[in-house]
């Protein structure tokens, strides 16, 4: 990379044993979804063993189209620390995939303002650090 | 309502043979007072309930305590009564966010029914106000939202509550006007509470005009943060008697707890919210032997405006999505269908949990509420909200012992 990275000071996920494999993927610019292979479920957030009733550990990551759509949104005029000086307005929301799990996630490459309940979105990554991206979604093209 | 739930009917007979009463109540000053610690006003806050029965502090011989977001203690309960000089046969401390205060009632309530204790004091205090730092906050929302899967996306603690707002005004058509109309009524009511924070007149248009924190929440939709302690006293009708306690008592008419979800990922739809709402509620009213039309007082979480109007129509007190037309049309105020927050809630008055809605649905139904009186009241629910509209706790009360 020829670019320096901005420093970025907001919060970054600490990986689990069992989260790892999401943000791994997530580095390599591919979105993954756990599925218990015993009921074919897929389930969001990941978690070590499934949490159906099956408990299964036996986990398959499923790597995803990344399509989704805006379930419920919230434009932040005020993010929660010193961090995000400049950031608003930004879109938090929760998307319902078409996995049917739902992911939280920003809304980005929109205008805050045009952003609805039901709109088509696709998922981006943003490599906000050397080891963390982060999914994002923007308006399905 | 289901009939049929596991426990309802033994939970009504030991309720009727233990009669649990909530026999005094206190509250400290509220709102920025810097120069008091946590645990200054926990023991204020007992001090005040323990007078205001009139007992003495070796006759209290449980301790129900909860956190604190400011002192960061590894066992709070015992933390507290090392601190306060007791020595408890019982003690506990709840930690289920907005839903801790109403299932301190239960808490001390099951554990006098046990046989572990007689005369429970619970009790919350806290200077949030004054000894939180922003880094306090942070931890605050980090610890409520996924710290993997949510934190790292910039969700604030209005905006958990705002994504709740948003989805509810699409699916039931309702307008912005609806939440604010929740926060006018609670300012209304905070004017006739001496130790309100917020009294100033405030109209729909201010809620709506003012700063915008989270869509669709402005500043108005949000709880104040504030200074404070208060606690209530819980023993038997029988106990009571027995230490001469002169107060009208209040009745423990029946408690329920209703799950949803703890991260709003997993949350599916709004129907998961209510179902946790009624199963909370329908626990409480079925050993109460009560509907909801049969309640006339009724003290909701109202950490933001939008929990109220989920509340009031996941209870049954009004349908799904007719929450809004309720509070717009001022009937939560007093000497309407159903006061609610007769205090002012956290919204106006100040916020320590629902500690202070289960001190007021006491003072109402032992008819000691003052300029606030709602007329002869028999009947108060009590709901608490923990986590993101997530976890639910309920009881009803009564100024009789349930029959």
């Amino acid at each position: 990379m020829s670019e320096q990275k901005k420093e970025y000071n907001k919060p970054l996920p600490e990986f689990r044993p069992e989260t790892k494999p999401f943000w791994e993927a997530a580095r390599e610019h591919r979105l993954v979804i756990p599925r218990s292979r015993e009921t074919g479920e897929f389930f969001f957030y990941p978690r070590a063993l499934s949490p159906g009733g099956d408990m299964s550990d036996d986990i398959e990551w499923v790597e995803s189209e990344g399509r989704g759509k805006v379930w419920t949104f919230s434009i932040h005029h005020m993010g929660p620390s010193k961090a995000y000086k400049g950031e608003p307005p930004y879109v938090v929301a929760l998307i319902e995939m078409e996995e049917g799990v739902k992911m939280m996630s920003n809304v980005v490459d929109v205008d805050p303002k045009d952003v609805s309940i039901g709109m088509d979105v696709q998922v981006c990554f943003d490599d906000v650090t050397d080891e963390v991206t982060l999914p994002k979604f923007k308006p399905a093209g | 309502m289901s009939e049929n739930l596991p426990g309802i009917q033994e939970t009504r007979e030991l309720l009727k043979k233990k009669k649990i009463v909530i026999a005094g109540v206190g509250e400290t000053e509220q709102g920025k007072i810097p120069d008091k610690s946590s645990f200054h006003f926990l023991s204020e806050a007992s001090k005040l309930a323990i007078e205001d029965a009139g007992i003495k502090k070796d006759d209290v011989d449980g301790l129900v305590t909860a956190f604190s977001l400011v002192e960061h203690t590894f066992m709070h309960c015992t933390t507290f009564a090392d601190y306060f000089g007791m020595n408890p046969r019982f003690f506990s401390s709840v930690a289920v966010g907005g839903a801790t205060a109403v299932w301190m009632v239960a808490e001390a309530a099951m554990a006098i029914a046990s046989g572990q204790s007689e005369v429970v004091l619970c009790v919350r205090g806290d200077n949030t106000l004054s000894g939180i730092s922003s880094s306090g906050m942070l931890a605050l929302i980090r610890e409520m939202c996924h710290a993997e899967f949510e934190f790292p996306y910039g969700l604030t603690t209005p905006g958990g509550y705002a994504l709740a707002a948003q989805r509810y005004l699409h699916d039931w058509g309702a307008r912005r006007e609806h939440l604010a109309a929740v926060a006018v009524t609670m300012r209304k009511h905070a004017a006739d509470k001496e130790n309100a924070m917020n009294k100033d007149p405030l109209s729909i248009e201010d809620v709506m005009g003012s700063r915008v924190i989270a869509e669709p929440l402005t500043k108005y939709d949000c709880s104040i943060i504030s200074d404070g302690g208060a606690a209530f006293i819980v023993t038997t009708e029988d106990k009571a008697k027995e230490l001469g306690i002169t107060n009208n008592l209040a009745y423990l008419w029946g408690m329920g707890q209703g799950y949803s979800h703890q991260y709003l990922t997993t949350l599916e739809n709004l129907d998961q919210i209510y179902n946790a709402v009624e199963r909370s509620g329908q626990k409480a009213f079925n050993t109460a032997g009560i509907e909801p039309r049969d309640v006339d007082i009724a003290f909701l979480y109202d950490c933001f405006t939008i929990t109220v109007l989920l509340e009031l129509e996941g209870l049954g007190f009004v349908p799904k999505g007719e929450g809004g037309a309720f509070a717009l049309e001022g009937r939560m105020e007093i000497g309407k269908d159903l006061p609610v927050n007769t205090h002012g809630g956290l919204l106006s008055q100040a916020h320590l949990g629902a500690m202070h809605h289960v001190v007021e649905a006491t003072l109402q139904l032992r008819g000691d509420a003052g300029a606030r009186q709602v007329e002869d009241p028999e009947v108060a629910v009590v709901h608490g909200n923990g986590g993101i509209v997530s976890a639910h706790s309920t009881v009803v009360l009564g100024n009789q012992p349930i029959n």
